[in-house]
């Protein structure tokens, strides 16, 4: 039996620094970088762009086959979920962005499933990350289809209440950031502490039953936290963009 | 084990934010317009295959209604043409019935005429016959044999008479 700590020295096959960091200094400022997040993102981004040119390379308008349909459904479905939330022309803007969301949250969610990879979404900084930028979409849709009074629903339905709209609207982000990374980390983590627990000749003999079950139901969860997130932010901002009477 | 934020926070909005310009640009671009184009192209189909159903509709009509005409204007023939076959037989009958008329008077004319001419005859040999009958009657003794063989004579020689 092995720690997780052993396990995931053992798995460590492309030789991350163990607890390293990229640091960077710009004048007084001191950056540092996770290098894993950091490059397991540029992996999916590059897979991300693999597949968008894949699939829009020779794109027949009465023949779709290949990815073209895969994308094709899935940019239908996103587009009608925000059109049954909010109004389609309020929704075009934020069409595409939910769509990048869905395929790159999905995409790092089941890079992580590859063994010795991990995914950029089982890091809090990627997900708060994204979680921000719906953060600051709520706001930039809501001041842009309400002007300024958008800041009134803080005092709605009463004064009293602004205390509890603005822990609200922090809670989103929060919400969203620490759903998608305590998945998509507990996955991981449970990948590994398997192997660690039902490691060598158990493996073998019955214990990758529950490592494949595991996989298996990750791949769901993956699909499923990648799907929340963008229903999420479409409602999100479409509550920030809705007319009330 | 803290919550350590750190610049890859930032990295990855920097990076989403590259990859969503990214596919705006090179994927969801081609995309909507396809889809789009798709939308249009399926609307433009069903728009003129419903005009196509209409124009085959008025077609259809249209060819209804000439079959119609002319099937009339074929009875009309057919009756124009039985109508006049009907007079030029009843006029054919006719001018028959007066040739014949006309050829039976001719005939009953005819009858008439040879037997005046006959009768004239009859009546120039009857006269010549009494005559002779008179000269016989003078020339010899008369009897009741010889009266019926004068009688009987008279009569076989009237009988050869023509008339």
């Amino acid at each position: 039996m092995l720690s997780l700590h052993e396990v995931e020295q053992q798995l460590n096959v492309w030789g991350w620094p163990p607890n390293g960091s990229w640091e960077l200094v710009v004048g007084n400022t001191h950056l540092a970088f996770n290098p894993k997040t950091l490059i397991m993102t540029w992996v999916v981004m590059v897979l991300v762009v693999l597949f968008g040119v894949a699939a829009t390379r020779n794109m027949s308008m009465r023949k779709p086959k290949g990815a073209q349909n895969i994308l094709e459904a899935v940019f239908e479905f996103i587009r009608g979920q925000v059109n049954d939330n909010m109004d389609p022309k309020k929704g075009a803007a934020l069409l595409s962005i939910v769509v990048t969301y869905f395929i790159f949250i999905l995409f790092s969610n089941l890079i992580g499933l590859v063994p010795t990879l991990n995914s950029p979404t089982a890091d809090y900084n990627t997900t708060m990350g994204l979680a921000l930028c719906t953060f600051f979409i709520i706001y930039i849709f809501g001041i842009r289809y309400k002007g300024l009074g958008y800041f009134k629903h803080y005092l709605q339905p009463f004064v009293f209440f602004l205390p509890i709209t603005i822990i609200e609207d922090f809670s989103k982000p929060i919400t969203l950031a620490f759903r998608l990374y305590g998945n998509i980390y507990g996955g991981e983590v449970l990948i590994a502490v398997l192997l660690g627990l039902l490691g060598g000749w158990i493996h073998v003999m019955g214990g990758f039953i529950a490592s494949v079950t595991w996989l298996a139901f990750s791949i769901f969860v993956g699909c499923i936290q990648a799907f929340i997130f963008t229903m999420l932010s479409i409602a999100y901002v479409s509550q920030a963009v809705a007319d009330h009477h | 084990m803290g919550l350590e934020f750190n610049a890859t926070l930032l990295a990855q909005i920097f990076d989403f934010i590259i990859l969503l310009i990214f596919l705006r640009l090179v994927v969801y671009k081609p995309l909507m317009k396809l889809l789009s184009d798709r939308t249009e192209h399926i609307e433009k189909n069903i728009a003129v295959a419903e005009q196509e159903r209409q124009e085959a509709e008025q077609l259809k009509a249209g060819y209804e209604a000439e079959m119609r005409q002319s099937r009339e204007k074929a009875n009309e023939i057919i009756q124009k043409a039985t109508k006049a076959g009907e007079d030029q037989a009843a006029e054919i009958i006719e001018s028959a019935k007066n040739e014949a008329s006309r050829m039976r008077e001719t005939a009953l004319a005819d009858i008439e005429r040879e037997k005046q001419k006959a009768m004239a005859e009859l009546r120039d040999q009857v006269a010549s016959l009494s005559v002779l009958v008179a000269g016989k009657i003078i020339n010899q003794k008369i009897n009741d044999d010889i009266q019926h063989g004068m009688v009987r004579e008279f009569i076989e020689e009237a009988g050869e008479l023509p008339c």
